[in-house]
């Protein structure tokens, strides 16, 4: 599903985010990317989704060479790939049900599929009750299980998270975490990066250890 | 519907198909054309229902923004109807722009109209009138207050004259009739005005030429208003661009309500500055019957054609599209992601 072959990653300013990464995740894998601040997590998640090109080496996603993707191409790509925010970034300006159903209107489907798909994806993080309501009206922890449901409602084939229980406590990160496993139950490769060493040992998947940009542990976490 | 098609429960096995023909014939697997044609009707449709109702939870802002667009719209179009009215006084200069033969007081009446008949007929000629040697006495009399003085000369001193109204005003066709005119059997002097009508036409140009330059800067201001307004709504809407990139709008996406955007502010203005126009004229319209009254003259302003006015909406609409184009695609290239 994803390969990175001797990927690197400089800006402009001298600073380097990643240095000749290399490594592969099959497809229906769950594995986190964990490292201190500036080890270069969110850079990866960045050239995953396209908003940077790598500098150096080769990063394909299923076959397609980021690299060399087109702009045009780009949009089309990001409509295969769930994304989940340690913000959130929902739009406090419209429902809940709207928040969700944005990635499907996008795609242009039709209303009633989006009506269905989207009460799907409330129910299948427990706020179907909520979908009339704003955001601002949620807590913190719903806040973020909205945004994880727009992240799987048009059922991508990977879903990426950054830092998705960086603002919640213990109980409502290991709701978040139960609710990323059952996604990937159904088969979605999940990637998720994270400096929560506890939670991510609690759950025994193969975790990458990146540190000022090189990857220095690859292995299931303890 | 298709075998093909993702259920909900099921993530989508469509990583790698990232060309866009690619997506689109995945995506035509699981839809019609015609829904696709909905979907983007829909689409449409809710991008201008969701413009429309940001302008009009913001009535102050976009009323005023509507209203420069207006006043910016209606000056150079009233200005343009002001001269196209003046320019239907085309009777009036045709009569200051005549040429008077006067014949040789031997000419009769006969050899008069005679010659009146064969000028009519020139090509250049809109209109030929003979006045006899006692219309024209009978005339100056009235007009001169000299009436009886001349009553007291032996012989009519006033030849008979043919008054030439040209079919253009132009002054090398007019120079051109002059002398085939004067060149004409008994024709004793032929009298033209040029001096007059080559200061008419500059004046007309001078005022053509203004107008076009103020159009210029007016359209270069008004794509300026449009797009620092829409750049607003953009700032306002950051985070919304960008979370719709991501999850894979494309520009056409993003753009497409701040273009509905620009062509509302186009089409409100465009009928603002039409009201503008025709409140404005009509008000001017007492002062000018009443001065051409002093000068003898029925004239009066017309209001805005409707043909101008759908013009005048046109452009408005057009204006507010592009000026919007312009801001969306300035910003969308510095917005990340990209």
């Amino acid at each position: 599903m994803i390969r990175f072959e001797q990927v690197a990653k400089r800006y402009p300013n001298g600073h380097v985010g990643l240095h000749e990464l290399s490594f592969r995740v099959r497809r229906g894998e769950f594995l986190f990317v964990t490292g201190h601040s500036g080890a270069g997590k969110s850079t990866m998640l960045r050239l995953l989704l396209a908003m940077e090109r790598p500098s150096a080496g080769k990063l394909l996603l299923a076959g397609q060479d980021l690299a060399t993707i087109t702009n045009s191409q780009i949009p089309f790509l990001r409509r295969q790939i769930g994304v989940v925010f340690q913000n959130h970034q929902l739009l406090f300006d419209r429902s809940v049900f709207a928040n969700v159903a944005l990635p499907l209107q996008i795609l242009g489907l039709p209303q009633d599929e989006i009506n269905q798909r989207v009460s799907l994806a409330l129910e299948r993080v427990s706020l179907k009750d909520k979908a009339l309501q704003a955001p601002t009206d949620l807590s913190t922890g719903q806040q973020q299980r909205v945004g994880i449901a727009r992240a799987i409602v048009h059922q991508p084939a990977l879903l990426l998270a950054d830092e998705p229980t960086g603002n919640l406590d213990p109980r409502l990160a290991a709701e978040i975490m139960s609710v990323f496993e059952d996604i990937n139950q159904l088969g979605t490769t999940v990637l998720i990066a994270s400096h929560d060493l506890a939670l991510i040992a609690r759950m025994r998947h193969r975790m990458l250890t990146l540190q000022r940009g090189r990857l220095i542990g690859d292995g299931e976490a303890v | 519907m298709s075998s093909a098609r993702v259920t909900p429960d099921q993530p989508g096995e469509r990583v790698g198909a990232t060309t866009k023909n690619q997506v689109q014939a995945t995506l035509s697997d699981t839809r019609g054309f015609r829904n696709q044609l909905r979907a983007w009707l829909e689409n449409h449709r809710a991008s201008c229902v969701d413009s429309t109702s940001r302008l009009v939870r913001q009535p102050l802002g976009s009323f005023f923004t509507c209203l420069v667009m207006a006043v910016a719209l209606s000056l150079p179009m009233g200005l343009a109807l002001l001269l196209e009215n003046v320019s239907q006084l085309g009777g009036s200069w045709q009569r200051a722009a005549q040429i008077s033969l006067f014949l040789e007081l031997d000419a009769g009446d006969t050899y008069g109209e005679l010659l009146r008949d064969k000028i009519a007929e020139h090509e250049h000629v809109a209109e030929a009138q003979w006045i006899s040697r006692e219309q024209a006495l009978t005339e100056f009399q009235e007009q001169s207050g000299l009436g009886e003085a001349l009553r007291e000369l032996p012989d009519n001193p006033l030849p008979g004259s043919i008054l030439v109204t040209p079919e253009v005003i132009d002054k090398d066709a007019l120079v051109a009739l002059l002398d085939e005119l004067k060149n004409m059997p008994k024709v004793q002097q032929a009298q033209l005005d040029l001096m007059w009508i080559e200061r008419l036409a500059a004046i007309l140009q001078m005022g053509e030429q203004f107008i076009f330059g103020l159009s210029v800067l007016l359209i270069a201001a008004l794509l300026l208003v449009v797009g620092n307004t829409i750049r607003l709504h953009i700032e306002n809407r950051r985070t919304e661009i960008e979370v719709i990139k991501l999850v894979g709008g494309t520009d056409g996406y993003v753009r497409r309500p701040f273009l509905y955007m620009g062509v509302l502010y186009g089409l409100v203005g465009g009928v603002m500055a039409w009201l503008l126009l025709a409140y404005g004229l009509n008000w001017l319209n007492d002062s000018v019957v009443q001065l051409a009254q002093l000068y003898g003259s029925e004239f009066s302003l017309s209001g805005v054609p409707i043909e101008d006015g759908f013009s005048l909406l046109l452009g408005a609409v057009l204006l507010g599209y592009i000026g919007a184009w312009l801001a969306v695609a300035r910003h969308l290239r510095e917005l990340s992601p990209r």
